[in-house]
């Protein structure tokens, strides 16, 4: 008996090819059963996400396995030509390896990321709902969780972000300890600032005070993102509330400097305050990042430390491999026990 | 076996909690093995440490405080004391990461010099005089780990200005909840240093000679620390300011201690 996967992603083939043979999370279940029933497998479980569709099993044969599986894709999505190209497979120990890189997040189009373990596992979840796992099926996706778990806790794979948007949430959460109790003020309603502040959202930060020249885009932005929308001219009334301050406005000259922010940090009883400067020309004069209890990044440093970091991440992956391949060791071992 | 060895063992375990501490800064790992082998190595040198205080204390008969070696030993475990407390409630580990140089410093100082000699005039036995200065060494325990929270502080605050954050940004927690944090240790250990020092006033008439040199030391950093939290209560520093503060306390009043124990004898 063996272990197969027959499958495509994000390297191997465009957006057109994986939308087309895409599962809904929904029918992962029925399609399953559906494909233990087309294919001579034992036991089945497909992962369909974004970007990958793959589809794993048990065989006693592994050649007519997998020609059963592409067979099968053909023929449940009605596909006119041939996706045979961008397919690939894996037998045995390099199938086990491949779910574990998989649901590490080393197989991601964003390295390290940490959203396809809960795929993973929802599309097990599914699988063994519809009694197409058993116990060959049952340990490798249990222990590929266990591997993802150990390797993002001992490793820095899923450290620093890798967008600027995120990579500012990130320095946000090393400033303050709940961005909940926090206020973002966003002066400024471009497009990386709506990026940011949505980051900012998406992580927890509590109030949200939108103000731009063009008022409209200004409510239309704080309307989206759940916040209040302020006149321009009011900003520098709110900012002793402030804890985050978004700007990207297209004023020729700085429009926060040491002169103006020292009375606003004595308003604010010397509370951190974040800048983030993401204006060009800038809008923050750089000698406020000198200032105590200030701290200031600028476009430049956000993009710089995002490189830095997936950089950092792909430095990782030789360590995350050697992790994976002890436990890999372990679960082929099974296998050929129990499996021969 | 006698109880030194006992503390020797004990140092080799926060030795090893610092080793491991070097791994996870090399590695940039926030949790996982390196973490927990850390605070089992951790938890294992507390527990020799107050096995090896409490033989001592029974050996003495009474609270093991008579010389300079026991008052750093002391030291030292109520750090640790206070960061098996602390380190749990705030869910901040790497503040055992922290502690373990620090605590490992102190305990292989009071080891290797040569401190540990039966006092010359060793205070009469009272309760009073043991509670005033068990008191006053926890409290320097809570100093000493506000010392540690600060110096987290401006590595993380550093970090930060630089613009170019390495790894133990992800490590560190975020610089508003060491500075609460640190604070509150430093409340903690100045109310402690306030009711050992009443105790002190109380005991007044069983210690003779007074021991002018101590409490000329008590009353300065006792000065120091009512400086350092009515600003920061005031809000006239807060943030890196606090912090240096309380490193710079902490370093004088263990520097200090010595140079007062020395003159009181």
């Amino acid at each position: 008996m063996k272990l197969i996967v027959a499958g495509l992603n994000h390297r191997t083939a465009p957006v057109e090819v994986r939308e087309r043979i895409a599962f809904p999370s929904a029918a992962l279940g029925e399609a399953t059963c559906a494909l233990l029933g087309a294919a001579p497998l034992k036991e089945a479980a497909i992962i369909s996400t974004c970007n990958r569709v793959e589809l794993y099993g048990l065989a006693a044969d592994a050649e007519t396995a997998i020609a059963g599986m592409r067979r099968y894709l053909h023929e449940h999505h009605k596909l006119a030509d041939s996706i045979d190209p961008y397919l690939y497979e894996f037998h045995g120990r390099d199938c086990i390896t491949h779910l574990f890189e998989v649901v590490a997040g080393l197989d991601s189009m964003v390295l390290g990321e940490t959203e396809i373990l809960g795929q993973v596992k929802a599309a097990y979840a599914a699988a063994q709902h519809a009694g197409a796992t058993g116990p060959a099926l049952n340990r490798l996706f249990q222990k590929s969780f266990a591997a993802a778990k150990h390797v993002r806790s001992s490793t820095g794979i899923t450290q620093g972000s890798t967008s600027v948007a995120n990579v500012a949430v990130d320095l946000a959460e090393h400033i303050f300890r709940d961005l909940r109790a926090s206020t973002v003020l966003v002066i400024g309603t471009g497009a990386m600032s709506e990026a940011t502040a949505k980051a900012l959202r998406s992580r927890g930060a509590g109030t949200l005070l939108v103000c731009g020249r063009d008022r409209e885009r200004a409510d239309g932005l704080a309307g989206q993102l759940g916040g209040q929308a302020i006149h321009y001219d009011d900003w520098l009334a709110e900012f002793p509330r402030v804890d985050v301050v978004i700007s990207a406005t297209a004023a020729p000259h700085p429009i926060i400097t040491p002169v103006k922010l020292e009375p606003l940090m004595k308003a604010r009883q010397q509370r951190p305050l974040f800048l983030i400067d993401i204006g060009v020309p800038r809008d923050i004069d750089g000698a406020c990042g000198g200032m105590e209890n200030v701290f200031l990044y600028n476009m430049d440093d956000l993009q710089q430390i995002a490189q830095e970091n997936l950089a950092a991440r792909e430095r990782e992956i030789a360590v995350c491999r050697a992790m994976i391949a002890e436990r890999v060791a372990s679960v082929a071992a099974w296998l050929e026990q129990h499996f021969p | 076996m006698n109880e030194r060895l006992l503390f020797w063992f004990a140092l080799a375990c926060y030795a090893g909690a610092s080793a491991l501490t070097a791994r996870r800064l090399q590695r940039g790992s926030p949790e996982g093995t390196l973490h927990h082998a850390s605070l089992g190595l951790m938890v294992a040198a507390f527990a020799l440490q107050t096995l090896a205080m409490l033989w001592r204390g029974q050996h003495l008969g009474r609270c093991p405080l008579t010389n300079l070696f026991e008052v750093q030993v002391f030291i030292a475990w109520s750090a640790v004391l206070f960061y098996l407390l602390i380190g749990s409630s705030y869910r901040v580990s790497f503040l055992g990461a922290f502690s373990a140089p620090l605590v490992a410093v102190v305990l292989a100082m009071a080891l290797l010099a040569p401190i540990d000699v039966p006092a010359r005039t060793p205070d009469k036995h009272s309760a009073w005089v043991e509670f005033h200065a068990a008191i006053g060494i926890l409290a320097c325990g809570a100093l000493a780990l506000a010392s540690v929270v600060g110096a987290m502080y401006l590595v993380q605050e550093r970090q930060l200005k630089s613009r170019r954050p390495g790894r133990l940004l992800f490590l560190l927690p975020a610089v508003d909840q060491l500075d609460v944090i640190g604070f509150r240790l430093l409340l903690v250990g100045f109310v402690l240093l306030t009711v050992g020092m009443a105790g002190g006033v109380v005991s007044q008439r069983i210690v003779e000679p007074w021991p002018w040199p101590k409490t000329v030391w008590a009353v300065v950093v006792w000065c120091w620390y009512a400086l350092l939290l009515g600003g920061r209560a005031m809000n006239w520093w807060r943030g890196r300011k606090a912090a240096c503060g309380a490193v710079a306390g902490f370093v004088f009043t263990l520097a200090s201690y010595w140079g007062a124990t020395w003159l009181a004898q």
